[in-house]
């Protein structure tokens, strides 16, 4: 009896898994699906890939983060006018020609209170917008502020389909390269490729193990970022292709200054001693992180390109902390919140250890992802880790480290105030040329280097992974998804 | 009939509103903000508000648990927070998945364990029995995520014979079922077992032997339906739990069903999606109870339902 059945079972088995061969179109594992097509609304990293390949926008920017014409080249006719015209032809994906009044009508949209755009604050700026012809607009601002072309980076929707409420978040119009099929379901979407009609769908495969054993069986592509490091040399190993590219994505420790002891400095800096980032980026990430000393990577416009991160120096930490009474009979107690992400619990962990040898003993607070980004936002925390992502322009460190940013009004969750942290960021915001900006830039983060509002961790790389077939996918270093306008199958 | 019908549909009734008014309370209560989820740090009080109004959450809580009640008589289960996206659309994409999903385990687990289970009964302390409830304690003790990415490693990539995830047709379907399927057999053919084995030393049993019947008569017929009930009411209960979503198997076959929806909405505090969900699994279970305790009445026809 058990015998047939088993019998049965691998007849079926053998039947139903008739190979297929491998399709026409390319297929690209996510861990998270986008949330929305709708660059109006869109805030996860997902979406915001996605949307780049439907979307055009006006700028975009160049590997030192400056701003650079996209749809649109611009210029400065005063202080607060900024004039952009649009450059070459462009059609939306429904054949209507893109025009100033898109512009103008996507500008307004976000702007419109009504419309609860979370892209509405950074936009605040724009005091009005006037079309000047059928290629140009203008731009008006209320204050001075010489990034404001940096902030114009929502793709442009056809002003037709705005007017009548039309549903872009499912049914996205376009005038990027590729444009929607269809999204039959959350995890997976389909675009095509408008240079020679080739599909690419998205499909999403959240445990990464399995995101590479599909990698493996041919049933996806490529895939991109958030693969553990052994892992890669397991596919390393196997045959598929694997690059990498340095990213600007800052992993750091926050401090609560309102706390007794994370709001010694002498705390702060002992932690940046104690800590052994070269160990951990070399068997937690393979190599695959390079070591960050300031939210800015070296390589931005506005960059630090000469501060040293803190040596590994457990002795001198020891030392630091016995200034303050802490020996390993008596030692430092501090709480450590994280996200209840596997990988963020994994590098608590040895973080924890590594504190532990400078007699700092760490009790490590994991919270789903609502409760700890609640917890951190209140000032609940002694020290915490998290990381920036996707930073563009230099005006994040007014939202991180100025003292009228303690939330709710910016992200100073750990209450950091200094009157000279404020003093430079407003003398780096009021410049009247880049090099003063620049400079202005550096002073500050040499002084926040100093003083440990943050300490500092690493820059993840982005890490792209095909098989051997698929060529031309050229990695981005923002770990956009650009490289499918010219990937191909051989 | 009707009237045990009746009082079921009643109960259903009050127990699901019930659990939608606990469950829409407590999720206002845990911490975290939808709208800080949403719209990140960069955003301005102003605009946090806005999206909050827009989104009806500056009502009082009462309030929107009347908001919440009308939408619910009129079939209305409002739009995700996060996605804007309709919840009926988003649940309507995501239940065929788990009823197939659910139907296919409990399928496996049932082929699987009836047979497992008697032969053990049958063959008591034989090595039959011994072999079968090692079988069950091996199916109990490997977590779903450690045997489906072993099916995937063996089926799909040795082998090469079945997708490693996804949901495209019949072959996506097996390794989630089984996974799921062979857990639930484990502890299923020790309950068929027990209560085949309690069953089997009943004097009826010894009645049908001596009037000369069949071994396999007797085991089939008179032993096994006899000794269902208490594993009908297994299978109704698992039943409620596969309905109500297989969070970790459908993480690792990427498979779009309830549980993944269920996790992701509380992940980002997508209330409305979040409400949707629990009601749903709380349906589920007071249907399937309903509809095993139906099942006793026809298995044992002198439990006589909503009489005496």
């Amino acid at each position: 009896m058990i015998a047939k059945y088993l019998l049965w079972l691998l007849l079926m088995l053998g039947l139903v898994g008739c190979g297929s061969p491998p399709p026409e179109g390319l297929r690209f594992a996510i861990a998270n699906a986008a949330v929305t097509l709708d660059p109006r609304f869109s805030t996860d990293a997902t979406s915001a890939r996605v949307n780049r390949l439907i979307y055009q926008q006006l700028i975009d920017f160049d590997e030192a983060n400056r701003a650079i014409p996209a749809l649109a080249e611009w210029r400065q006719l005063s202080e607060r006018h900024y004039r952009f015209q649009l450059m070459g032809e462009s059609l939306f994906h429904d054949g209507t020609p893109l025009q100033a009044a898109d512009v103008l009508a996507t500008y307004q949209s976000v702007l419109d209170p009504a419309t609860a755009s979370p892209h509405r604050a950074a936009l605040k700026l724009i005091a009005s917008m006037a079309i000047v012809d059928e290629r140009t607009i203008d731009f008006h601002l209320n204050k001075s502020d010489p990034l404001f072309p940096g902030y114009l980076v929502i793709g442009i929707l056809p002003r037709k389909l705005l007017a009548t409420q039309h549903p872009f978040n499912t049914q996205p119009v376009g005038s990027g390269p590729f444009r929607f099929v269809a999204w039959p379901e959350e995890g997976r979407l389909q675009l095509e490729r408008l240079s020679d009609q080739r599909s690419v769908t998205f499909i999403r495969v959240k445990d990464p193990t399995v995101r590479a054993l599909k990698l493996l069986r041919g049933e996806v592509d490529l895939l991109q970022n958030e693969l553990p490091s052994e892992i890669v040399q397991h596919l390393v190993a196997e045959g598929m292709q694997v690059e990498r590219r340095a990213g600007s994505n800052f992993s750091y420790l926050g401090f609560n200054f309102e706390d007794s002891l994370t709001g010694q400095q002498v705390v702060r800096e002992a932690i940046a001693y104690a800590l052994d980032r070269e160990s951990i980026i070399h068997y937690l990430f393979a190599d695959g992180a390079q070591l960050a000393t300031s939210l800015l990577p070296p390589s931005h416009w506005a960059g630090h390109p000469s501060l040293t991160p803190y040596p590994y120096d457990p002795d001198h930490a020891r030392q630091l902390l016995s200034s303050i009474g802490v020996s390993a009979s008596e030692p430092l107690q501090i709480s450590y919140k994280t996200s209840s992400d596997p990988f963020r619990i994994r590098l608590a962990t040895v973080i924890q250890q590594q504190l532990g040898e400078v007699n700092i003993k760490v009790n490590i607070q994991s919270y789903d992802w609502g409760t700890f980004y609640g917890d951190i936002k209140k000032g609940v925390f002694q020290m915490y880790s998290l990381a920036w992502v996707g930073i563009k322009t230099p005006d994040i460190y007014r939202y991180v480290f100025h003292s009228e940013a303690i939330p709710p009004n910016g992200a100073n969750r750990g209450r950091y105030v200094n009157p000279e942290v404020d003093r430079l960021i407003e003398q780096a915001e009021s410049a009247a040329t880049q090099p003063a900006r620049v400079e202005a830039y550096r002073k500050l983060q040499a002084l926040v280097f100093k003083e440990l509002p943050y300490v500092p961790l690493w820059y993840e790389e982005h890490l792209y992974v095909a098989r051997p077939d698929i060529k031309g996918y050229v990695l981005s270093s923002d770990g956009n998804y650009d490289g499918l306008i010219h990937v191909q199958r051989q | 009939m009707v009237n045990f019908i009746a009082s079921r549909l009643l109960s259903a009734f009050v127990v699901v509103l019930g659990v939608s008014c606990i469950v829409f309370l407590f999720i206002h209560l845990i911490p975290g903000d939808p709208v800080e989820v949403m719209l990140g740090e960069s955003a301005r009080p102003a605009d946090r508000e806005a999206l909050r109004e827009a989104l009806g959450l500056h009502l009082p809580i009462l309030q929107q648990l009347q908001n919440y009640y009308i939408g619910l008589f009129q079939f209305d289960l409002g739009h995700s927070l996060h996605s804007s996206r309709p919840v009926l659309a988003l649940m309507a994409e995501r239940i065929p998945a788990t009823l197939e999903l659910a139907l296919a385990s409990l399928i496996v687990a049932v082929a699987i364990a009836f047979p497992l289970g008697t032969i053990a009964a049958i063959r008591q302390h034989t090595l039959w029995d011994q072999g079968a409830m090692g079988f069950a304690l091996v199916g109990v003790s490997i977590p779903n995520f450690v045997m489906g990415p072993l099916l995937i490693l063996l089926f799909s990539v040795i082998l090469g014979w079945l997708p490693v995830s996804g949901r495209e047709g019949f072959a996506s379907l097996l390794l989630p079922a089984i996974t799921l399927g062979s857990a639930l057999a484990a502890v299923l053919s020790r309950m068929v077992r027990a209560s085949l084995l309690e069953v089997l030393s009943e004097d009826y049993i010894r009645t049908a032997r001596a009037k000369g019947l069949s071994e396999w008569r007797v085991v089939w017929l008179h032993g096994v339906r006899n000794a269902l009930l208490p594993v009908v009411t297994l299978l109704g209960l698992q039943l409620g739990v596969l309905l109500g979503g297989a969070v970790i198997t459908e993480t690792i076959f990427s498979w779009p069903g309830i549980g993944q929806l269920t996790i992701e909405a509380i992940q980002r505090r997508d209330y409305p999606v979040l409400q949707a969900c629990i009601l749903l699994i709380s349906l589920a279970y007071v249907v399937v109870n309903t509809l095993t305790d139906l099942v006793y009445g026809w298995l044992d026809p002198r439990i006589r339902l909503g009489e005496g």
